[in-house]
């Protein structure tokens, strides 16, 4: 009876401990948090955690650091959380070739990797998550395409790229070049890298418009500095509505909420959403099944998100757009 | 002798030349390049460097560096887009804006005056810190500036464009300060030998706390112009342009060990050749970081130049 009892005692003191959630530390490491759509990101994240960590029994707690834009501080603050000893390191980088050797330490330290929203370079990560910016410029090329062929205009655009170190920059210039390739109605005649820098998106505008007076379209590779791109084309006196005689026409990627009112009175004519919730939905996913030793169940390309085609006219009505609700 | 003098004077004229030629070889390329519509577009993109530039080359007169403009540029913007954003008027914001331009200036004028430390280091300093505090400001995130403030970007008397005329004015004011009051005399005398300016009884710690506050006021003119020309007050607002402006004063010939030099031509002539070095690469399509490249080759052939002088100097001597 005696025997029986101190059994019921260590059942009842093991018990606990056996239904307990595992504790899973994520260590995320920014690029740099500079626009809302980081911000969402992060929030979206850390609100997902509790919730699909209470469904798996896992107790998700983030470590964040920021490297302001510095792709040495990045690999400096990566190595601060493979020593913290974090279970899972994850990074938006800033440079998709500097990112290699961050992934490189945290392999040989034993902790898996996940890139996020950006791609690493030669090194491959555990997993990616984020979105599809080939899919992106796609399918905004061939929405603004068809848009241009139904108004009977041929488009001669100029592309403004982002940063050519950031790989989904460089996608998105691959998706719109197959859609320039593909069709007659759009055609691109200058490109102008900008670094990701809103000074270079309106000074690198305004000289291609001064270049190029037949210029009457752009693809705009994020329309996070949709500011500049306005301020270069009310200087060229190209700012102005759909509907107007004078309207630029205006394709852009993101729907960022700085575009959204711009979109709403009919200054940029279609765009393709980059799903702030649904990205950091998959990455918590991932850092699970990663987590438990599952196998996320990624493509070829990673755990990609796909974005949705907006215009004037779905703005509107459009559901979820996070841009429209985000606070 | 007459020779040394001589090849002095090639070398002063040798980044005109090289302006010219360049601009020459644009616009055999794209005629365009050399219209009336992109010149004035150039100027008006090369304001608001021009006029952080002027208070660099205050500074670098006296043999010395502020290497904090950019980040005081992006905290005054970051004040004002706040005050901006809580309904306070369009004056009382630029008026602010350059007091707390004035405010972080005399930061950096009492850490090297008062506190002796080597301005390199203290604006490096106050460079990383001035950062911080303006991404804490703004939260680090791109803030819109309302109409009335974006359309002074554009704003234009016929072709040419306001922030143009401003840049031309202070840049006019700060050179005649420079070449016709005493202030600007001590300036230069701080430049020629700090040591000797300080014994003869001139007011050297003043002089160099006032030239710091003049050119914190100018970067978050220089800021304010920037910000209205994209529309926003983003984190990358003066990331890098402390060191372009340094840049433009050593193409403009005025000497790093301070002294030498002409304020209101070396400016112009070194905003101008990076405005048309980045606007020919752009209108050719280049990539950016090609512009990067051929940047730094100018810096180093304008460095080289002045050191082929101060060598000749020397030897003179």
């Amino acid at each position: 009876m005696k025997r029986f009892n101190l059994f019921s005692v260590i059942v009842c003191l093991l018990v606990p401990f056996q239904v307990s959630a595992s504790d899973l530390t994520i260590g995320f490491s920014w690029n740099s948090v500079t626009q809302p759509l980081e911000r969402a990101w992060e929030d979206y994240m850390v609100s997902e955690a509790k919730v699909q960590g209470k469904a798996a029994g896992v107790n998700i707690k983030w470590v964040f650091n920021v490297a302001d834009g510095d792709p040495s501080r990045q690999a400096n603050n990566i190595e601060d959380l493979i020593t913290q000893g974090v279970d899972i390191v994850s990074a938006r980088a800033e440079d998709a070739g500097a990112i290699n050797a961050s992934i490189r330490a945290a392999k040989s330290a034993g902790v898996p990797f996940i890139t996020f929203d950006r791609k690493s370079g030669s090194v491959a990560p555990t997993a990616h998550v984020g979105g599809d910016s080939y899919d992106q410029a796609l399918t905004t090329g061939r929405a603004f395409a068809d848009l241009l062929g139904s108004k009977g205009v041929t488009g001669k655009c100029i592309e403004l790229q982002g940063a050519l170190t950031d790989i989904n920059a460089v996608q998105r210039t691959k998706g719109w070049a197959e859609v320039v390739n593909s069709r007659s109605e759009v055609s691109t005649i200058t490109q102008v890298p900008t670094e990701w820098n809103p000074e270079l998106f309106r000074s690198g505008l305004a000289n291609a418009l001064r270049a190029n007076p037949d210029a009457n379209c752009a693809f705009i590779a994020s329309d996070f500095a949709i500011t500049a791109v306005q301020a270069a084309l009310e200087e060229a006196d190209k700012w102005y509505p759909s509907g107007h005689a004078k309207h630029f026409w205006l394709a852009t990627q993101d729907v960022l909420p700085g575009a959204v009112p711009l979109m709403e009175a009919g200054y940029i004519d279609v765009s393709t959403s980059y799903d702030a919730f649904a990205h950091s939905q998959e990455m918590v996913r991932v850092a699970i099944a990663i987590h438990k030793g599952e196998n996320p169940g990624c493509s070829a390309d990673g755990c990609l998100a796909k974005g949705r085609v907006v215009t004037p006219a779905t703005i509107g009505t459009i559901e979820n757009l996070w841009s429209k609700s985000y606070k | 002798m007459n020779t040394s003098i001589l090849g002095n004077r090639i070398l002063d004229f040798a980044f005109p030349i090289f302006l010219i030629l360049v601009s020459l070889g644009f616009a055999l390329v794209e005629p365009s390049f050399l219209g009336l519509g992109n010149i004035f577009g150039m100027l008006h993109a090369m304001a608001p460097i021009a006029i952080i530039s002027t208070g660099m080359a205050l500074i670098v007169m006296m043999g010395k560096l502020d290497i904090s403009l950019g980040s005081i540029a992006l905290v005054s913007m970051g004040v004002s887009a706040i005050m901006l954003q809580s309904d306070y008027s369009l004056f009382t914001a630029i008026l602010i804006t350059f007091l707390v331009g004035a405010m972080l200036g005399a930061v950096n004028g009492f850490v090297i005056c008062f506190l002796k430390v080597n301005p390199l280091i203290a604006t490096l300093g106050t460079m990383i810190a001035f950062r911080g505090l303006g991404n804490q400001i703004t939260d680090a995130q791109v803030v819109v500036l309302p109409d009335s403030l974006r359309a002074l970007g554009n704003f234009s008397f016929g072709a040419i464009f306001f922030d143009t005329v401003i840049c031309l004015l202070l840049l006019t004011t700060v050179h005649l300060l420079h070449q016709r009051t005493k202030f600007g005399k001590i300036i230069t005398a701080i430049g020629n030998d700090e040591a000797t300016a300080q014994r003869v009884g001139l007011p050297v710690t003043q002089t160099v706390f006032f030239s710091f506050v003049i050119a914190g006021t100018l970067a978050s003119i220089g800021g304010f112009f920037a910000s209205a020309q994209v529309g926003a007050v983003t984190s990358f607002l003066g990331k890098g342009m402390e060191f372009t402006a340094v840049a433009v004063v050593v193409v403009g010939g005025i000497s790093l060990f301070g002294g030498k030099g002409s304020i209101l031509w070396g400016v112009i002539l070194g905003s101008l050749t990076f405005e048309v070095i980045r606007s020919g690469l752009n209108y050719l399509g280049a990539n950016p970081y090609f512009y990067q490249l051929i940047g730094g080759v100018v810096i180093f052939i304008a460095m080289y130049a002045a050191a082929i002088k101060l060598g000749r100097s020397a030897n003179n001597s």
